[in-house]
């Protein structure tokens, strides 16, 4: 069957009119230039980026440009961008998107990111990309403008999400979609039901090996690419999965997903300084830390009332924090009298605890310091403390968290650019904001899931990041956090490589709980030695897998 | 587009709609704009509302725009992928859609000459799946034999044309009206895209089975659920192949003789 033609009638019916109505005529000069105007947009060929021509300030990396190129040609412009974080995820989007707004294949767009980065995208799309992006603040946003930046919270509740439902956009752009890999929450329905002709997902965290989460993410994109879930489940699942198995569903993911690593991008990226920073307990705080640490023996601590291994953590960050904790636990119902009398001692040391070792420290680390710092900590008590703290000592810093409003986080980035020293951050605000202007990064606590490590150091060591990065990490000795760092993380070179293999490893492994791993071993270990050993064996495990995956990486290669 | 080719296009528009250039060097430009042009381009309804309410004095704002940014003058930068540029690029289709001319021959109080009317359309095609390209056409119709020539515009570009009919000269009246002229026209792009390789529209239809045989599969019956429906809808959008033809602009020509024996 041929193609059908559809001419354009209306200009048509206007020139019959003009000849009747003998004119007005055009100038032959401007018609001369229509003509010119039309040679230098009409787009010759199907194949190839125009994007490029369009946008003379911005010089995309090849690897973004060939992402961009893929996305346009071999996938239909339905793909899941999964760069490492910091390659620059919205680069290739924008020149996706800008792509077929030139080609005239895509008019209205509905880019549905995280509250923090609606600004953010909204701002990129304009000035990079002179995309005119508007961020959805008002209802009538929606009606009136075709390029709206939303967070999905507020598009998929009403009034809004039946307007947005009739708009029949051209392209759906998700970002942060690794929180829609559950088919059964709100949100996954409500982009299911979305109509998609074109469609990006971008996510940092590799989904590769997370058969449930990737069906979900997949089927989102492309429903039937992986199968139905009957036959997912019972092809992919239950059963030891057999190599020709895997390979397949790799060679199938690969085919919707654009994902470049660090070291494949050909670049220099600055390097990464790694320092361990060794904080010794005052005899009043170890006083408390071994206290805690005694009550392992107690019958009380088996019981889930009593989180030992929270509280060490949070005695090694500040006395701030463990008290809120002890505070909440003495709130609870059905305390034993017990348990209750254990806490009051506890609260009793916490308020004999003259100074801070550890915020003692920061603070002589950031004088010494030229440029800016982040400072990420895992518990707000001890964020606030710590501003309180720097203030006392003239530093000023400005805090950081995922429950601030958009345009507060917003704010506080430019005062931290502009007027402040230091940026304390809690482990929920260090998603999707760009500080490539600081260099320092401290870890004040560590958090027990080395995904979110990378969450924390991407947010500097990323594209536009032009010097090296020093990253502190703080480990009390003789702690639960001196056994984290120097029997795990440091050996298997955590903060110096990129974290994408790691995921892959653990999963592997079994291990994707890994903090609940280290809970368990610091929790029902006898002794100083038990843990050793019994972390050693975990690194065993996994530079074992490392070596193994470097191995057939290499086979693959040269294969 | 060099942007030695956006100064000149920039001059060139300005200029032909009347307005006055105010300072020129190379790679930047200022003109004062006109009533007209100042709607056109600036953006301020308001303004003109007001002003034509309380009948005050007009004021057209200025425009400067630069196209070598190494230089030291304040001004927009113009390039490629400007907003500006593309306003200016439809304002002048939307401003030069329709025309009338005719040509300037020798010619002398003992002999006059006659002008044959032509039907001239310059067409672009849009080939629409997944993807997109055009082709651009430029087709002129004797409007007395029926021959048709195509590069038609390059033709009119290689001659001297003016909007009042040259003295000593007189037009032929069509045989084709100009609305059969234009359906005639419509059936000589029908045919040139005929004829075409339609290899691109095949493959389309191609993965576009494949995508709805996935989805079936997905879906495994259950047909009438509202989501299905959405992707198969979505599909049909993203993959079916069009074809569509606008035309850029077109008018009538009276053109000395001799052309329609060229066709």
């Amino acid at each position: 069957m041929r193609t059908e033609l559809h001419f354009d009638q209306d200009w048509t019916n206007n020139f019959i009119k003009q000849i009747e109505e003998d004119g007005p005529w055009a100038n032959w000069e401007l018609f001369k230039l229509a003509i010119e105007a039309e040679k230098h947009t009409a787009i010759p060929s199907f194949t190839g980026l125009q994007a490029p021509a369009h946008l003379p300030h911005l010089t995309p990396h090849p690897y973004q440009l060939e992402a961009a190129r893929r996305v346009v040609e071999e996938m239909n412009g339905k793909a899941i961008l999964a760069d490492e974080v910091g390659l620059g995820k919205t680069i290739e989007a924008g020149l996706i998107i800008k792509e077929y707004m030139i080609r005239g294949l895509v008019k209205k767009v509905l880019i549905l990111v995280p509250a923090s980065l609606v600004s953010q995208w909204a701002i990129e799309l304009n000035q990079k990309f002179y995309i005119p992006a508007v961020v959805q603040r008002k209802s009538y946003v929606w009606d009136q403008c075709d390029v709206i930046v939303s967070s999905i919270d507020t598009a998929k509740r009403e009034p809004h999400r039946s307007i947005v439902y009739d708009q029949q956009y051209d392209m759906v752009i998700i970002d942060e979609a690794h929180r829609l890999k559950n088919n059964r929450t709100k949100n996954y329905e409500f982009v299911q039901h979305l109509p998609k002709k074109f469609c990006l997902l971008l996510t940092a965290t590799p989904v590769q090996n997370r058969l449930d989460e990737v069906f979900n993410l997949v089927s989102l994109l492309k429903p039937g690419h992986l199968g139905s879930y009957e036959n997912f489940e019972k092809d992919y699942k239950g059963k030891e999965k057999s190599v020709e198995d895997e390979e397949r569903l790799k060679a199938l993911i690969q085919k919707v997903m654009v994902r470049n690593r660090r070291e494949d991008t050909g670049m220099d990226w600055p390097e990464r300084i790694v320092e361990t920073v060794p904080i010794t307990l005052s005899p009043e705080e170890e006083d408390l830390y071994r206290s805690v640490e005694a009550l392992k023996k107690e019958p009380v601590a088996t019981r889930s009332q009593f989180s030992i291994i929270t509280l060490l953590r949070e005695i090694c960050s500040s006395r701030e924090a463990a008290y809120m904790t002890l505070k909440k636990m003495l709130e609870k119902e059905n305390v034993s009298d017990h348990a209750r009398a254990l806490m009051n001692e506890l609260i009793k040391k916490i308020e004999g605890v003259p100074t801070n070792s550890k915020a003692q420290k920061a603070l002589e680390l950031i004088q010494s310091i030229e440029g800016k710092v982040i400072i990420f900590t895992e518990y707000r008590a001890t964020q606030i403390y710590l501003q309180w703290f720097l203030k006392e000592h003239g530093i000023t810093s400005v805090p950081f968290r995922g429950g601030f409003k958009r345009g507060k986080k917003d704010w506080m980035k430019e005062l931290f650019k502009n007027h402040a020293k230091v940026l304390i951050a809690t482990e929920a605000g260090g998603e999707g904001i760009n500080l490539q202007f600081c260099q320092h990064v401290i870890n004040y606590d560590l958090p027990w899931n080395p995904m979110r490590i990378e969450q924390r150091i991407g947010r500097i060591h990323r594209l536009g990041q032009e010097s090296d990065v020093h990253i502190y990490n703080f480990a009390t000795k003789h702690t639960v956090e001196e056994h984290i760092l120097t029997l795990l993380y440091e050996k298997i070179q955590l903060f110096e490589s990129v974290i994408g293999q790691l995921d892959e490893i653990l999963t592997r492994l079994g291990m994707r709980d890994i903090e609940k791993h280290i809970s368990d071993i610091l929790l029902h270990s006898e002794s100083e030695g038990e843990i050793r050993i019994k972390m050693e064996n975990i690194k065993e495990l996994i530079n074992y897998q490392q070596n193994q995956k470097e191995d057939t990486d290499a086979t693959r290669k040269y294969s | 587009m060099r942007q030695e080719n956006i100064h000149n296009y920039l001059r060139s528009y300005f200029v032909a709609n009347d307005c006055a250039i105010l300072n020129e060097r190379p790679g930047a430009l200022s003109v004062q704009l006109t009533v007209q042009l100042d709607k056109e381009l600036m953006n301020r309804p308001f303004y003109w509302h007001y002003l034509e309410k309380i009948g005050g004095t007009p004021r057209p704002m200025s425009l400067s725009l630069i196209t070598n940014q190494h230089i030291e003058e304040n001004g927009e930068f113009i390039h490629f992928g400007a907003p500006r540029l593309h306003q200016i690029f439809s304002s002048t289709k939307k401003l030069a859609s329709y025309i009338r001319l005719y040509e300037e021959i020798p010619t002398s109080p003992h002999q006059q000459l006659p002008l044959h009317p032509w039907l001239g359309l310059n067409i672009k095609v849009s080939y629409q799946c997944d993807r997109k390209k055009h082709r651009l056409l430029s087709l002129g119709l004797h409007l007395v034999s029926g021959a048709v020539v195509s590069d038609f515009h390059d033709l009119l570009l290689t001659k001297s044309l003016t909007p009042k009919i040259p003295d000593y000269t007189f037009t032929i009246s069509p045989i084709i009206k100009p609305s059969s002229g234009l359906t005639r026209l419509e059936g000589v792009v029908d045919m040139l895209v005929s004829q075409e390789e339609h290899s691109w529209a095949d493959e389309a239809k191609k993965r576009w089975a494949a995508d709805q045989l996935l989805l079936d599969q997905f879906y495994d019956g259950s047909t009438d659920v509202e989501s299905y429906q959405v992707e198969k809808e979505a599909l049909r959008k993203q993959y079916e192949p069009v074809i569509t033809v606008d035309i850029i602009n077109g008018g009538i020509f009276y053109l000395g003789p001799g052309v329609e024996s060229e066709a």
